[in-house]
């Protein structure tokens, strides 16, 4: 299998205190990875250089193919449009409906009119708020508006898929739910990436989970499997 | 498509979030270049009047008394061949005295009593177009007054000099006062930019992480900018039309400086539509200005 993304021997420091310390580590094509750690282990920052976000201080960063490290400013958006991302506080834009807010990501990129409805509409339907297009997102639930930024997420197909604890927000059925779909999206061939502290997630997943402590890479396990690095 | 009406919706949009700060934007920047317009409406007046007084001005050149016939006319001759010259007329001694008497009729019995006439022929020269400004005539005039038979070449010289330095002076003031005021329609249209960017930060940053590249962004932030520039512009002129009417009607009303009325003009279309042009360039300045200063985020 191929690796989509590459971390090699990278570290990263926040005021003199290691955010991430000599990271190596390679994530194939269509896996689901689960990055565990509890706050400050690193997982925001590890997903935020991912996308181009924070640069490391030391190593090398590949994601599809493409030395993030060395990236042109005018490159980042690029990479960010095959990196989709799902944040804990959702993100979304309060004055612009369900769909506008799902359309961005297709705007952005000048996506004919006629593609942008279908796309939407698919990506809505993915989710299963399709129903609730017209509507504004602060008249959503929390489980919706997470499932309205997942739609924006994979609206334009990205190669990968990054969550940053993305059911921090939400009660352990809406979290079960949120999971199930990124499985769903994970088996349709999208890279998922989801970090978080929650070990519930970990027990709805069942998948392949990399463990941070204080920045260090501590273990790598699959879910039942035990494998130790 | 689509995209082209994101763009110039959420310049529209941020107009309308901030609506008090973009009225008192166009309002400020309108009266500022309203300033600037006045001292450049009394600039192009005066030029224009400088241009149609110059128009008018005529050379005396007058010849010396008993000068013989021939010599008159080679003088004439001379003066038709020089290029500086337009037109050339000669006044004879017995014309300048009927002239004389038709212009003062009450006047006339003070040159009976002297028995001959004292009046002096002269030409009339008149200057070819390109050779009329106050500096080209002076020249000429110094030259002339060396030729052979002339007594004396006379014109408004310290008149037209001083209308001269004057239009200078109000040109330099024009550009100093444009230049300053210039710069604070940059500030305002910027700070009102500015605040928008300060307003909309969370915005931007979600364009930013869905992968909008930085032009995308600007975009609306320009054309706000661009928009707050003509406004202001645009409305300085209404101001401008509005106060010269006004001047033009008291003129009227009161018949006073009566010759000014048909002399003084406001901007032709053409230099309407440049200031407007000028004021959207400004507001736009004022938009790079602001997203250079505070950004639009970090990539």
């Amino acid at each position: 299998m191929d690796a989509i993304i590459q971390l090699i021997h990278v570290s990263k420091w926040h005021d003199r205190k290691a955010a991430l310390s000599d990271v190596t580590l390679e994530i194939e094509k269509g896996e689901f990875v689960l990055l565990m750690g509890s706050s400050g282990a690193g997982k925001s920052t590890l997903l935020r250089m991912l996308i181009g976000e924070e640069q490391p201080d030391e190593g090398q960063i590949f994601v599809h193919g493409r030395n993030v490290t060395k990236l042109r400013s005018a490159e980042i958006p690029h990479l960010r449009r095959k990196v989709g991302a799902v944040f804990q506080d959702f993100r979304l834009l309060p004055k612009k409906s369900v769909f506008d807010n799902v359309a961005l990501p297709l705007i952005v990129q000048g996506v004919s009119e006629k593609d942008i409805r279908r796309k939407v509409t698919e990506a809505l339907r993915a989710v299963d708020v399709d129903h609730k297009k017209d509507q504004l997102p602060n008249s959503l639930s929390t489980g919706e508006q997470q499932r309205v930024c997942i739609a924006r997420a994979i609206v334009n197909g990205p190669v990968v898929l990054l969550a940053d604890e993305p059911t921090g927000n939400l009660d352990p059925e809406r979290t079960r739910e949120i999971i199930e779909l990124f499985k769903l999206i994970n088996a349709r061939g999208t890279t998922v990436i989801v970090a978080t502290h929650d070990s519930h997630v970990v027990s709805h997943a069942n998948r392949r989970v990399i463990t941070l402590v204080q920045g260090v890479l501590l273990s790598e396990r699959r879910v039942g499997q035990g494998i130790g690095v | 498509m689509r995209r082209l009406f994101y763009l110039v919706r959420e310049a529209w949009a941020n107009m309308r979030i901030n609506r008090t700060t973009t009225i008192v934007a166009v309002l400020t920047t309108a009266f500022t270049l309203a300033c600037v317009g006045i001292f450049l409406l009394l600039y192009v007046n005066l030029r224009n009047a400088a241009g149609s007084l110059q128009e008018d001005v005529k050379v005396m050149v007058y010849l010396e008394d008993r000068l013989p016939k021939e010599k008159a006319q080679e003088l004439d001759r001379k003066l038709k061949l020089d290029r500086m010259v337009d037109e050339v007329v000669f006044i004879s001694k017995e014309q300048a005295l009927g002239e004389f008497r038709v212009q003062f009729p009450s006047e006339s019995h003070l040159l009976e009593g002297l028995g001959e006439n004292p009046l002096p022929a002269s030409f009339v020269v008149t200057l070819a177009p390109n050779f009329r400004s106050p500096d080209a005539m002076k020249g000429w005039v110094e030259r002339v007054q060396t030729m052979e038979g002339v007594a004396k070449v006379d014109y408004n010289q310290e008149w037209l000099s001083l209308l001269a330095e004057l239009i200078g002076y109000i040109e330099l003031a024009a550009i100093g006062v444009g230049i300053l005021l210039s710069a604070a329609a940059v500030t305002i249209i910027g700070n009102t930019i500015r605040l928008a960017l300060l307003a909309r930060r969370e915005e931007i940053e979600i364009l930013r992480s869905i992968g909008a590249t930085r032009m995308f962004i600007r975009i609306p932030y320009f054309l706000e900018g661009a928009v707050l520039g003509a406004c202001g512009s645009a409305l300085s002129l209404g101001i401008l039309k509005f106060a010269f009417e006004l001047f033009r009607q008291q003129i009227q009303l009161t018949g006073r400086f009566s010759g000014i009325e048909g002399m003084i003009s406001f901007f032709p279309l053409s230099v309407c539509l440049a200031l407007v042009m000028m004021g959207m360039g400004l507001g736009f300045a004022g938009s790079v200005v602001s997203l250079l200063r505070v950004g639009e985020g970090r990539a």
